[in-house]
């Protein structure tokens, strides 16, 4: 992977102490960095660390408030991102920009050129281009019928086909199934050697061992460390990342991460009883037919034990949203039941969901979670206020002090209860959303979708402790995540979802680890490979 | 030292807040720029400031009147406020004052009320008025949650519906017409019976202020507390924000919906019931006369906050009763007051989109 000619190699875009600040709060301070032709640079930080905000300054999203950029050792102050592209950067953003009833090449020549076009000849050099980098991929194809894999490659081709010289990727790997995640990493290897930069932006240190040729590490908008050999010093570096050992990280955290292989051994807790006495919770052939007559959720069956914790994986977009729906009161199954203990909730509202018992981690938290506009405290008892009224009033600091308390108990870390829920990062909104759900007056049921999604190390560990203590507690629990290792590492058993049915059902084991992927592609247990 | 000094320049601060200064700015600027309308129209601008200001404050039955008008306006202009807690907006004032005005004078004429002891003769009427618009808002509510329907474009067509059913109220002798005696008998109601009047504050007809002034000030204050101190408050407002997150929370999307427009459309309804008992006392084609799409802009203005509409809605009373008596006595067409009090709306709207830009 090291290639001794690089070293010689001049920079192609430097960074000399580049500051940038929203308002007081600096995102990104005094950072320097090189890029070098032919390299994959990865930037590794938490949630928070800087890492967007050093893709956008470079993209020219972001114009530095201190420091210089060069690029081809010219000063480059990119006015916007099309000064950007002018100049030979190009970035696959986290969310994809492409038309989705247009075909592969339109969304390609969208943006590229005006007047005229000669669709053919473009599908043409798409296909080579497609060639050359090891992957398929058909011009005609519409984006609406593709997976997100095959969507990112339409980006990233949207991208090569300008032949930029630096290439930014944005955290490419979230969506991906980890067959993906390879392919993507290999086709990265090759853009760089080709003799373009790669910078490829990251939480994951499996992708940094595999791809990075350099590492650059951020925290709180510092650079805190670089390594030329990251895949020897991948210690070293999560240190950096997140200023403690690997070792003191949650296990299970660190697993997810890949830090340490996941085991499934689950240590720090007891193991669930081999027969619960009684389920908590049953779900009977929920079946959910959306508007247009497509079923989302067929026939889900699953029952979970009081103290068990069941994951649900899977890529996103295969029925998950509709179980947690339904299971959250939010939406009415076509068919089917559920239960929780003797009663049955199926048709209840959100409000008697939650008083029955039932805690709802949702999956997109700034949607259904919380008001942002609202304080924290309001947000931590949004679903029972009226434990804090009186005659109707509302008895403020009741509320603000019992936030207070919850708030430390949780770990959540802002100005205040009082100060709005916007203000938060994404962890600690997250923590506010566990502290409301899982200190339910009698929980019994905690549902939690994608809880760890954009969350930094710390707080994934701090989402996990919480989730095991609601369960040691004797509540069911039902994770839904696309992180597979987070499900091999947390739950207790997996099933797995493919186009709303289960495809499967196995022990959250590592050594499954390979039969769940293909269980997520849509392949039956029993198919042979 | 520092700390009291700190603290001075703080109180400055809240009293000069960048929203209160600009809006006063803005309202001057307006009032500039209408008094240069008026000198580029050739009427002479003291003879034209001097009917203005006579009007407004000029007497006490100007001021008087001034305050009339404003109560209507600052009835809807809170129920706009109500309403736009929970993000909805309520541009049906004009048509709930109309359900308001059929509603009072149905019940104050035909209800046998004006026997009645202790206030009831007046009371009865109100009532129904306030019944009548909230019935009006309701149906825009019923409308959003069974059927999604935009409540502005609802509210808005229930106004033209209300401002026409009105007027078939009073050209039909079946309705309210009053009894047709010869081809001559305006398309109006009969006056309503005296009991039915709403009371003077002072007995005093050169100072016709009304009981609704009182009232008008109770319901501003309750509203207030309702909206900052109650859960119902908050509640409202977490709807407003972000309704899926409110409903998962347990929080009635519909619930919240139909109890602000009913709410607003009752504000609305009670404005027309005091418009026709306590000035106009007679229900005619043109009724409404705007003064809901003035409250509405009143509540626009305020930005959320009650003491705000209060002082929109003032404004624009003394506004509008300066315009009439300015065209009366000096010729300045009162469409100029329109023209001002538009040109306050722009400022103002452009000012908080100019602050508000700035902020981030």
């Amino acid at each position: 992977m090291s290639d001794p000619i690089r070293n010689l190699s001049e920079p192609l875009l430097t960074l000399q102490g580049v500051t940038k600040r929203f308002g007081a709060l600096p995102a990104l301070s005094d950072a320097s960095l090189d890029i070098v032709p032919g390299e994959v640079h990865c930037i590794l930080g938490e949630n928070g660390a800087g890492k967007s905000t050093l893709c956008n300054l470079i993209f020219g999203v972001h114009v530095p408030d201190e420091g210089v950029m060069r690029f081809h050792g010219k000063s480059y102050q990119p006015a916007g991102p099309s000064d950007a592209l002018t100049n030979g950067i190009a970035m696959v953003h986290q969310h994809f920009s492409l038309v989705h009833n247009m075909t592969v090449v339109d969304n390609v020549i969208l943006g590229q050129q005006s007047g005229f076009v000669n669709t053919k000849a473009w599908a043409r050099r798409l296909e080579r281009l497609a060639n050359d980098y090891g992957f398929a991929l058909d011009p005609y194809a519409k984006i609406e019928d593709l997976s997100v894999g095959e969507r990112q490659r339409v980006e990233i081709v949207k991208c090569l086909i300008r032949q930029p010289r630096l290439f930014l990727l944005d955290e490419p790997t979230a969506v991906l199934l980890p067959d993906e995640i390879a392919a993507l990493l290999e086709v990265c290897r090759r853009v760089a050697e080709s003799g373009c930069a790669v910078v490829l932006v990251t939480h994951k240190l499996a992708e940094i061992k595999k791809a990075a040729d350099r590492v650059t590490v951020l925290r709180g908008g510092r650079v805190v460390a670089r390594s030329d050999h990251p895949a020897e010093e991948i210690d070293a570096l999560v240190r950096a990342m997140i200023q403690g050992d690997v070792k003191s990280l949650d296990k299970s955290a660190a697993s997810a991460l890949s830090v340490v292989e996941a085991d499934g051994s689950h240590a720090g807790r007891a193991a669930p009883a081999e027969t619960p006495a009684q389920e908590a919770v049953q779900i009977d052939g929920l079946t959910v037919i959306d508007g247009q007559g497509v079923t989302r959720l067929d026939n889900f069956t699953l029952s979970i034990g009081p103290g068990e914790i069941v994951g649900v994986a899977g890529v996103e977009g295969n029925g998950q949203s509709e179980l947690a729906a339904v299971l959250s009161g939010m939406a009415a199954p076509s068919r089917g039941r559920v239960f929780l203990g003797d009663i049955e909730t199926t048709h209840l509202s959100p409000k008697e969901i939650t008083a029955a018992g039932i805690g709802v981690v949702p999956e997109d938290r700034h949607t259904v979670g919380c008001v942002v506009e609202m304080s924290v405290a309001e947000n931590i008892f949004l679903n029972r206020l009226e434990a804090f009224t009186s005659f109707g009033f509302l008895r403020r600091k009741e509320l603000v002090q019992a936030a207070r308390e919850l708030m430390t108990r949780f770990d959540v870390r802002a100005a205040g209860p009082e100060v709005a829920f916007s203000a938060l990062s994404g962890g600690n909104q997250q923590k506010a959303v566990l502290a409301r759900e899982i200190t339910l007056p009698k929980l019994l049921f905690l549902l939690a979708a994608q809880p760890t999604r954009g969350l930094d190390v710390g707080a994934v560990a701090a989402v996990y402790g919480h989730i095991r203590s609601a369960c040691q507690r004797g509540a069911a629990v039902l994770l839904i995540s696309s992180e597979l290792d987070e499900l091999i590492a947390v739950a207790d058993r997996i099933v797995v979802l493919y186009r709303g049915r289960i495809m499967g059902n196995c022990a959250a084991n590592s050594s499954e680890r390979e039969r769940i992927g293909a269980m997520m592609a849509g392949q039956a247990p029993g198919q042979a490979a | 030292m520092t700390g009291a000094a700190a603290s001075m320049t703080g109180n400055l601060r809240a009293v000069l807040r960048p929203s209160v200064v600009i809006s006063v700015a803005a309202v001057l600027a307006a009032a500039l720029l209408g008094v240069a309308l008026i000198f580029a129209m050739g009427v002479p601008v003291l003879d034209a400031v001097a009917a203005f200001v006579d009007g407004t404050v000029g007497t006490p039955y100007a001021i008087a009147a001034s305050i009339n008008r404003s109560i209507a306006f600052a009835l809807v202009g809170i129920g706009f406020v109500i309403a736009n807690r929970a993000n909805l907006v309520n541009v049906g004032g004009e048509g709930q004052i109309a359900m308001g005005g059929i509603a009072a004078t149905a019940v104050a004429l035909y209800g046998h009320v004006d026997g009645l002891p202790a206030g009831l003769p007046f009371v009865i009427p109100l009532i129904a008025a306030a019944i009548a618009g909230m019935l009006w808002g309701s149906i825009a509510g019923v409308l959003k949650i069974k059927a999604g329907t935009n409540e502005v474009i609802s509210t808005l067509l229930l106004s033209f519906i209300a401002v026409w059913l009105l007027y078939w109220c009073v050209q039909s002798p079946a309705l309210l017409r009053k009894p047709m005696t010869n081809s001559a008998t305006l398309p109006e109601s009969l006056e309503i019976p005296d009991p039915t009047k709403l009371p003077l504050l002072t007995d005093d007809y050169s100072f016709p202020v009304h009981v609704g002034l009182p009232i008008t000030i109770v319901i501003a204050i309750v509203a207030a507390i309702v909206l900052s101190k109650t859960v119902f408050g908050l509640q409202l407002r977490a709807v407003g924000f972000n309704p899926i997150a409110a409903s998962r929370a347990g929080i009635s999307y519909s619930r919240m919906v139909m109890i602000s427009l009913a709410t607003a459309g009752a504000l609305g309804g009670l404005a027309g019931g005091f418009m026709l008992l306590g000035e106009q006392y007679v229900l005619k084609d043109g009724f409404s006369s705007g003064y809901g799409f003035d409250g509405l802009v009143a509540g626009l203005l305020a930005r959320g906050s009650v003491v705000g509409v209060i002082a929109a809605a003032l404004l624009f009373g003394f506004l509008r009763s300066g315009g009439i008596n300015m065209e009366m006595v000096a010729g300045v067409p009162t469409a100029l007051v329109m023209v001002i009090q538009g040109l306050i709306v722009v400022t103002l709207a452009g000012a908080a989109f100019f602050i508000g830009g700035r902020r981030t």
